[in-house]
C-alpha cells in the first residue's frame, strides 16, 4: 500500500517526480552529447598532447593556456571574431528588420516576397558559400566584373586573397545567410502587435517614423532580444562559411576562434592546445550570453 | 503451466531464429571500408574500382565499400575516424600526412607481412619514405615526376616555341596572358597555379621555381635552409608570376586543370594525373605534354596504402590480401594503362602503355630524374610538422605578395619561424 502511494505521481506532493522522469531522457541525451565531450575538452586542454589516444593520459598542466594567452594569433582571432560578430549582427538586424517591415505590408505578390526572403535560410550553408565563392572569384567573378562595368575599379578585386576584401566577402555572405532568420522572427513579432495601436497613433498625428520608434520597436524588443542572442551565437560558432570561402586567410584576416580551433586540432594535430582555444571560446560565449540575457537587459523582455 | 511452457518455447525459438539470422550474414558478408579522395578521378578512380572488383571476385562474401571524401576534408576525416576508434580497414593517405598516424601507433607495421609472404620491395620507388621509426608503416602507391603540358594552338598563334628554361617560360607566360575579347578582363592566362586551398598544395605549386634555382626548405639532415640566395631567387620568380597576373588566382587545382584543358591556359606544370583531365577537356586536341623547363623536375611521393593497427586479425588478413593485389605486377601494370600513372613497382610491365598514354616515357624520365635528384615535396626533418610549416610558408608568401615585401627579407622571417616550428 505504501509502495503504491510512493508511485502515485498524481499526488500534488509527487508531481515533481513526474517532471524529473519526463526530463530524464533529455538530460541524459544532453549529458551524453554535450556535457561529456565538454568535460573531455576541458580535460584535454589541461594536457600537453598532440593526438589523444583512449586510455592514455598525460600529466595535468596549464601550459596550453599560458601559450594561448601569450599568443598574438589568439588575440587576433578574438579581434576578428568580435569584428565579425558586430558587423554581421548589425547587418543582419538592419536587413532582417527592414525586409520584415516591407513584407508586413499588404501588396500584390506579398507571399512570393516572403518566400524569397526566407529562401537564403533554406539553402544549405555549403551550397550558399560555393555560390558566393563564384561571385567573389578573383579572376572570373561576377562581383569583380560588375564593379568594373560600373566604373568602380579598373581591375578585378582579389576578394579572398587580400585581407580587407576577404573580411567583407565573409561578412556579406554571412549577412545574406543570416538575415532571413531575423526577418522571419521579426515578422512573427510584427503580426502580434495589435493594429489598434497604429490606428490610435495615426489619430494622434504620428508619422511613420514616430510609429516605428514608439510602437513597433518597443513591442518588437522581446523578439529582437532573443533573435540578437541567437544571431550572435551563430556568428560566434559558424565555421563552414569562413572555412569554405577563405580558410581563415589571408594573413589570418578571417581567422575566428572556431577556425583557429579547427586548424590547431585537425591541421596541426595539437588537440590539447585546440581544446584550450575551444574552452576559452565557450567561456566567452557564456559571458556574452549572460550579458545579453542578464539583469541589465531585462527591460527588453 | 502448459501455456506458460509453450510461450517460453516460442520465445526461445524466436530469439534463436533472430540471433541466427543476425549472426550468419555477419560471417558470410564482411565489408571492408575504404575511403579515398580518388574515387572520381579519371584514370586512378577506374584503377581502384577495377582492383576492388578483382578482389571481391577472389574473396566471395567480402565487399569493399569505396567512399569518397574530398581532399580538403580528408586529413581531419581520417583523424576523427582513427581517434574515434573507427578507422577504415583499408587506409589511403597522402604521403605527407601518414607520418602523424604512424607516430601515434595507428598504423600496422607491414614489415612482418611483407616478410611472411616473401614480397621483395627492392627497387620499389619511394618505398623508403614509408619507413617511420624503423617500421614499414605503408606501401608507396605513387612516386611521380612533374611534366609540363602546353596548348600548342595558343603558342603557335603567338609565334612562340615551347619553353625550355625559366626565361623562355616567363616570356611565353607574359605573351600568352591576354584579354581576348577586349572587355578589359584577362580571359587567357600564360600559366596556371593553385593559390587557394591547402598549404601543402600551395608549396607544391611554388616548388618547381625553387628547385630550378637549387633552393629547398631543408637539407638531407633536416636542417632548415630557407635563408639562402637561391631561395630569394626562387621566391622572386613566384612573386613575378603571381604579381604580374600570369596565373588566375584564388582557384583550386581542379579549376586550374579544367581551365587548361578547355584552352584558357597556355602552360601548366603538373603531375601525371593532369592527363586524365586533359583528354576530357574542350581543348583536348590542342594540349600536348612536354618536358618541364625546370630542372630537376618536381617530383616525389604522392600517396600510400596502409592498414590500421587496431582491427581484428581476420580483417588484417583481408586488407593485406588487398594490398598484395594492388602491389602485384598485373595491377601495377594497370596503374600505368588504366591509372595513367607511373607505377612504383620495378616489376610492372609497362610495354605498350604508350598506346594509352603517349607521353609515358616522359613520365618515367621525369620520375627518374626527380628520384635521382632526391626530390620530394615533404622536407626531411619537418614530416610531423608539415601542415604547420606549410601554413607558415603560405602566409609569409602571401604577406610578400600583399605587402610587396622584398624576398630577401621574407626568407629571413621564414627561416626563423621554420626553426621555431621544428624545435616545437
Amino acid at each position: 500500500m505504501a509502495r503504491r502511494k510512493l508511485l502515485d505521481l498524481a499526488r500534488p506532493s509527487r508531481q515533481h517526480l513526474l517532471g524529473y522522469i519526463l526530463l530524464a531522457p533529455a538530460v541524459l541525451l544532453v549529458g551524453l552529447i554535450v556535457v561529456y565531450p565538454l568535460l573531455m575538452s576541458i580535460d584535454l586542454s589541461l594536457q600537453n598532447v598532440k593526438l589523444p589516444r583512449p586510455g592514455q593520459h598525460a600529466p595535468y598542466t596549464v601550459a596550453n593556456y599560458s601559450k594561448l594567452f601569450s599568443s598574438q594569433e589568439f588575440w587576433m582571432a578574438c579581434w576578428v571574431t568580435l569584428k565579425l560578430v558586430v558587423t554581421v549582427t548589425i547587418g543582419s538586424l538592419i536587413v532582417g528588420v527592414g525586409s520584415a517591415l516591407l513584407v508586413n505590408n499588404r501588396f500584390r505578390g506579398r507571399t512570393l516576397a516572403r518566400l524569397a526572403i526566407a529562401l537564403p535560410w533554406a539553402v544549405p550553408e555549403i551550397i550558399a558559400v560555393v555560390i558566393f565563392a563564384r561571385i567573389f572569384d578573383t579572376s572570373f567573378g561576377l562581383l569583380g566584373w560588375l564593379f568594373i562595368k560600373l566604373g568602380l575599379t579598373d581591375r578585378m578585386i582579389a576578394w579572398v586573397s587580400t585581407p580587407g576584401p576577404a573580411f567583407w566577402a565573409v561578412t556579406m555572405t554571412m549577412i545574406w545567410k543570416g538575415f532571413p532568420f531575423v526577418s522571419i522572427m521579426t515578422l512573427a513579432g510584427l503580426q502580434s502587435i495589435p493594429s489598434d495601436y497604429y490606428a490610435a497613433a495615426r489619430v494622434d498625428g504620428a508619422n511613420a517614423i514616430q510609429r516605428f520608434r514608439w510602437i513597433t520597436l518597443p513591442l518588437l524588443m522581446p523578439v529582437l532580444g532573443v533573435t540578437l542572442v541567437l544571431v550572435v551565437l551563430w556568428v560566434f560558432r559558424d565555421f563552414s562559411i569562413i572555412k569554405t570561402l577563405t580558410e581563415g586567410g589571408p594573413l589570418k584576416a578571417t581567422q575566428t576562434l572556431s577556425i583557429m580551433t579547427y586548424d590547431q586540432a585537425f591541421g596541426f594535430f595539437n588537440f590539447g592546445y585546440a581544446s584550450a582555444v575551444g574552452v576559452v571560446t565557450l567561456v566567452i560565449c557564456i559571458v556574452a550570453s549572460l550579458l545579453m540575457l542578464g539583469r541589465g537587459s531585462k527591460a527588453m523582455y | 503451466m502448459t501455456k506458460l511452457f509453450r510461450r517460453g518455447c516460442c520465445a526461445t525459438a524466436l530469439a534463436t531464429f533472430m540471433a541466427a539470422t543476425a549472426i550468419v550474414p555477419a560471417f558470410a558478408d564482411t565489408t571492408l571500408k575504404f575511403i579515398s579522395w580518388q574515387v572520381d578521378d579519371g584514370g586512378l578512380g577506374e584503377w581502384w574500382k577495377g582492383a576492388i572488383a578483382a578482389f571481391e571476385e577472389s574473396h566471395p562474401g567480402v565487399k569493399i565499400e569505396f567512399t569518397k571524401v574530398e581532399r580538403g576534408a580528408y586529413s581531419d576525416t581520417m583523424t576523427t575516424l582513427f581517434a574515434g576508434g573507427q578507422p577504415p580497414q583499408i587506409v589511403h593517405l597522402a604521403s605527407f600526412e601518414y607520418q602523424t598516424f604512424a607516430e601515434n601507433g595507428w598504423l600496422e607495421n607491414l614489415g612482418p607481412w611483407l616478410e611472411k609472404d616473401g614480397v621483395d620491395m627492392t627497387g620499389w620507388a619511394g618505398q623508403d619514405k614509408c619507413v617511420w621509426n624503423g617500421d614499414t608503416a605503408c606501401v608507396m602507391l605513387s612516386y611521380f615526376g612533374f611534366i609540363m603540358a602546353y596548348n600548342k594552338r595558343i603558342l603557335e598563334e603567338a609565334g612562340l616555341a615551347v619553353p625550355t628554361n625559366w626565361e623562355e617560360f616567363l616570356d611565353v607566360a607574359r605573351k600568352t596572358t591576354v584579354d581576348l575579347n577586349g572587355d578589359g578582363l584577362v580571359d587567357q592566362y600564360g600559366t596556371g597555379h593553385e593559390t587557394k586551398g591547402g598549404a601543402g598544395q600551395y608549396l607544391t605549386e611554388m616548388l618547381s621555381y625553387l628547385l630550378d634555382v637549387g633552393a629547398y626548405w631543408t637539407d638531407k639532415e633536416g636542417k632548415i635552409t630557407i635563408d639562402t640566395p637561391q631561395m630569394v631567387e626562387g621566391l622572386t620568380r613566384w612573386k613575378t608570376v603571381v604579381k604580374e597576373g600570369l596565373t588566375p588566382i584564388d582557384m583550386g587545382a581542379g579549376e586550374i586543370r579544367k581551365l587548361f584543358s578547355d584552352g584558357k591556359i597556355a602552360l601548366r606544370l603538373d603531375g601525371p594525373w593532369l592527363y586524365g583531365t586533359m583528354v576530357q577537356g574542350a581543348a583536348a586536341d590542342e594540349t600536348v605534354v612536354a618536358e618541364p623547363p625546370f630542372h630537376p623536375p618536381l617530383g616525389g611521393s604522392s600517396n600510400v596504402i596502409a592498414m590500421p593497427s587496431e582491427i581484428p586479425d581476420e580483417e588484417k588478413q583481408l586488407v593485406w590480401d588487398f594490398i598484395k593485389l594492388v602491389m602485384s605486377p598485373e595491377w601495377q601494370s594497370k596503374y600505368a594503362t588504366v591509372g595513367k600513372n607511373t607505377p612504383p613497382s620495378p616489376k610492372a610491365d609497362v610495354s605498350g602503355v604508350e598506346a594509352d598514354v603517349p607521353h609515358f616515357d616522359l613520365l618515367l624520365k621525369t620520375m627518374n630524374e626527380a628520384s635521382a635528384a632526391g626530390v620530394d615535396r615533404i622536407p626531411t626533418g619537418l614530416e610531423l610538422q608539415y601542415n604547420e610549416f606549410g601554413k607558415m610558408v603560405q602566409e609569409e608568401v602571401q604577406r610578400m605578395l600583399i605587402e610587396d615585401l622584398d624576398p630577401a627579407d621574407v626568407v629571413k622571417t621564414m627561416q626563423q619561424k621554420a626553426e621555431a616550428i621544428q624545435n616545437g
